[in-house]
């Protein structure tokens, strides 16, 4: 019998309704996730990377928490250097209790300059031509100028109203600034700008990471054939769905593990008042990273199809990795109108949004709309995604272009 | 005996008719050897066996009726130059690929294990498959194919690399399969293993059948020749009608000789001229055979 047109038995790999491959896609997720974790490299680096978030954090947390003693020298018991020591010392513990001063009495200036030189006094406070002199062996450290500089002035403005009949305080009356923050869980900028350039990281070693993940394993199946004894037996639907799922799980788990050292190591440091906003933004992070990744896959997917030997990957994937690393250079240094509009366009808002969410300027449904329009990338993706990896993956010999792989009847 | 075959099946790469209306039948319970120079289309043919390249046009037919995706799961398929996944166990691929063709786990291991232990890779059931010789690895590959009871099973060029023991022992299993009535076609370079080992026989060349039939069907087929053994020099041989010398050497020829009346008057011509020690057929091996069919 000839048939100049395919009769259905006879077309490539398709779907029937159901022939028990149904749960084929979970076996092969499965596969995907046992053989990344016992992967020495994956789990080695891994562990590194905990390792690194960990050491940062202690880092950041001891650095905050340090608390730098100087000694300032005073000749003599001149009182108003005395004075403004002490006042200087007590502006220190007011301000964040990471300088302290102590002072040190020393018999006259020789004195002094021998303690500056042994290094039994950091700087040296004493009367110059018409004011004041801190002195070091070096140029003296900034927060202490300023400090002994605020106070010093002080001093001698006091004495100065004293002489002019007047008072310190009624001087000063109504000129006194102090600072308030109307929410104290708003971050300050320091913090937005760190946790955003984290949240773009997490992205960026998330995706193309885990993205690289699934093109090796798709490329590997290719190049030994697998795939064709994997095609006879399951529906290339369910191994693409296979493959996005168990890296997908790996990647957003990685992640959350990420984020969790993280929030324990914000925790235990000084800026544990921000965890509240930082774990909000977090969630909305994961939320949006599981959905974008879930594009990404599909197309890292692809770039493994395309390629026939594992050494075209660097070439087919070349597209998905400008794109990652796009997101993550513009993400986390991209502020107002600009970030505003990033954190609406897919895959830019998996990082804008959270990112946004974090400084406050977002109302509730603004992360809403924007995970609608990723989530609707995400399923174009996947569609276009599925065609061109089952037109690719069984083309031999040579890379495979979109175009071919899109045209291609199997 | 369930008969696997293909009907009139053409596949073209853009203006390239790779195979051009191919047409053979593998019977059940036999070995058919699938052979042909590189390119002829064999690979292109057994993919679009499998279901793994999409069909121009013709049929592929299983038991007598259209082929099914159902009815390839449950086929065992080795394609060309393979491979495994060179970081995972033997033990655990196998058990892999036998489950996604729907085989239960448990099922599936104990059978793997019994492969490897007869194949003597028992003790090496949970080495990274990287870590096998060649061979070994070629053996993981036929076991992956021949899990679950396959009801037919095409193998592309599965002798390849393989010592002679190694073929030897691979046949054993194979003549287990054809045992229970499956279709065996396997491809292959080595015509002497195909012409030891195959009931059945189909050559392509060119994208196109130009033999098909039992090794003793193609001989007969095959241009007969006779040789003369004479007790003097038998160039005069050039010299009789209907008589074309394939060789003469000293008093043997080879001839090739028109019809009986030739050999008649070519065996009373040999006698007058002296003794005759021998006037024998020559039955073509079967590398003649494909010399004269693909030249």
């Amino acid at each position: 019998m000839t048939t100049l047109t395919q009769s259905p038995s006879n077309a490539p790999v398709q779907d029937p309704p159901d022939d028990g491959t149904r749960g084929a896609w979970l076996l092969v997720a499965q596969r995907e996730i046992v053989t990344r974790v016992m992967n020495k490299a994956f789990v080695i680096g891994l562990l590194v990377s905990l390792v690194v978030i960990g050491l940062l954090a202690a880092f950041f947390t001891w650095q905050s928490s340090r608390v730098d003693t100087y000694t300032v020298a005073v000749a003599g018991t001149d009182a108003t250097a005395v004075g403004s020591v002490t006042g200087a010392a007590e502006l220190a513990e007011a301000e964040n209790g990471s300088t302290e001063l102590e002072l040190l009495e020393v018999a006259d200036d020789d004195a002094a300059r021998a303690a500056l030189s042994t290094g039994d006094a950091d700087v040296w406070l004493h009367p110059g031509d018409g004011g004041w002199v801190l002195a070091g062996e070096g140029q003296p450290d900034g927060t202490v100028s300023r400090l002994v500089g605020t106070a010093v002035e002080q001093q001698v403005l006091a004495a100065n109203a004293e002489a002019a009949g007047t008072s310190m305080d009624a001087l000063s009356e109504g000129a006194a600034l102090t600072t308030e923050a109307l929410d104290p869980q708003a971050m300050g900028e320091d913090t937005v700008f760190f946790a955003t350039f984290a949240l773009s990281f997490l992205f960026f070693a998330g995706a193309i990471g885990s993205g690289m993940m699934i093109a090796s394993s798709v490329v590997e199946e290719k190049q030994s054939r697998l795939v064709e004894i994997i095609a006879t037996a399951v529906p290339l639907r369910q191994l693409l769905a296979g493959k996005i799922l168990g890296s997908s799980v790996i990647a957003v788990g990685q992640n959350l593990l990420f984020a969790a050292v993280g929030l324990v190591a914000v925790a235990a440091s000084p800026i544990s008042i921000a965890l509240p906003a930082l774990s909000t933004s977090l969630i909305w992070f994961v939320v949006f990273f599981t959905v974008g990744f879930l594009a990404l896959a599909a197309l890292y997917a692809v770039a493994g199809a395309l390629a026939s030997r594992s050494e075209d990957l660097q070439y087919t994937s070349t597209p998905m990795t400008m794109l990652v690393m796009g997101v993550y250079f513009l993400t986390f240094s991209a502020s107002g109108t600009f970030q505003t509009v990033l954190s609406y366009i897919p895959v830019a808002n998996v990082v804008a949004m959270p990112a946004r969410v974090l400084s406050g300027e977002t109302t509730w449904w603004e992360p809403v709309v924007s995970l609608l329009i990723l989530g609707a990338f995400a399923v174009l993706a996947l569609l276009v995604s599925e065609r061109a990896f089952r037109g690719a993956l069984m083309q031999t010999g040579g890379r495979v272009s979109w175009k071919q792989a899109l045209r291609a009847e199997a | 005996m369930t008969m696997l075959e293909v009907h009139d099946l053409t596949r073209t790469f853009g203006d390239r008719r790779a195979v051009d209306g191919v047409s053979f039948q593998a019977p059940g319970g036999m070995l058919t050897g699938f052979v042909g120079s590189n390119g002829a289309g064999k690979t292109t043919t057994m993919r679009m066996m499998m279901g793994v390249l999409s069909i121009t046009s013709g049929e592929v037919r299983f038991g007598g009726a259209p082929v099914t995706r159902a009815d390839r799961r449950s086929f065992g398929y080795m394609p060309e130059e393979r491979g495994l996944y060179p970081k995972q166990p033997a033990i655990d691929q196998l058990v892999y690929l036998a489950r996604l063709r729907g085989i239960p786990a448990a099922t599936a291991r104990t059978e793997a294990m019994e492969h490897l232990d007869r194949l003597g890779l028992a003790e090496r059931a949970k080495d990274h498959v990287e870590k096998l010789s060649l061979g070994n690895q070629q053996r993981v590959q036929i076991t992956a194919a021949l899990m679950g009871r396959p009801r037919a099973l095409i193998l592309d060029e599965p002798f390849s690399g393989l010592d002679p023991a190694a073929v030897d022992g691979m046949v054993d299993l194979l003549r287990e399969h054809t045992a229970r009535g499956v279709p065996v076609l396997f491809s292959s370079h080595q015509l002497d293993l195909v012409e030891r080992l195959c009931e059945r026989l189909v050559i392509l060349r060119a994208g196109n059948v130009v033999a098909d039939g039992t090794p003793t069907e193609l001989q007969q087929a095959g241009t007969v020749r006779h040789r003369l053994v004479l007790d003097s020099d038998a160039g005069w041989v050039r010299g009789v009608p209907g008589v074309h010398a394939v060789d003469v050497d000293g008093p043997t020829a080879l001839v090739e000789l028109a019809d009986d009346a030739t050999t008649q008057r070519l065996l009373a011509t040999a006698m007058e001229r002296g003794q005759v020690h021998e006037l024998s057929p020559v039955r073509p091996s079967l590398a003649q055979i494909y010399r004269e069919v693909t030249a």
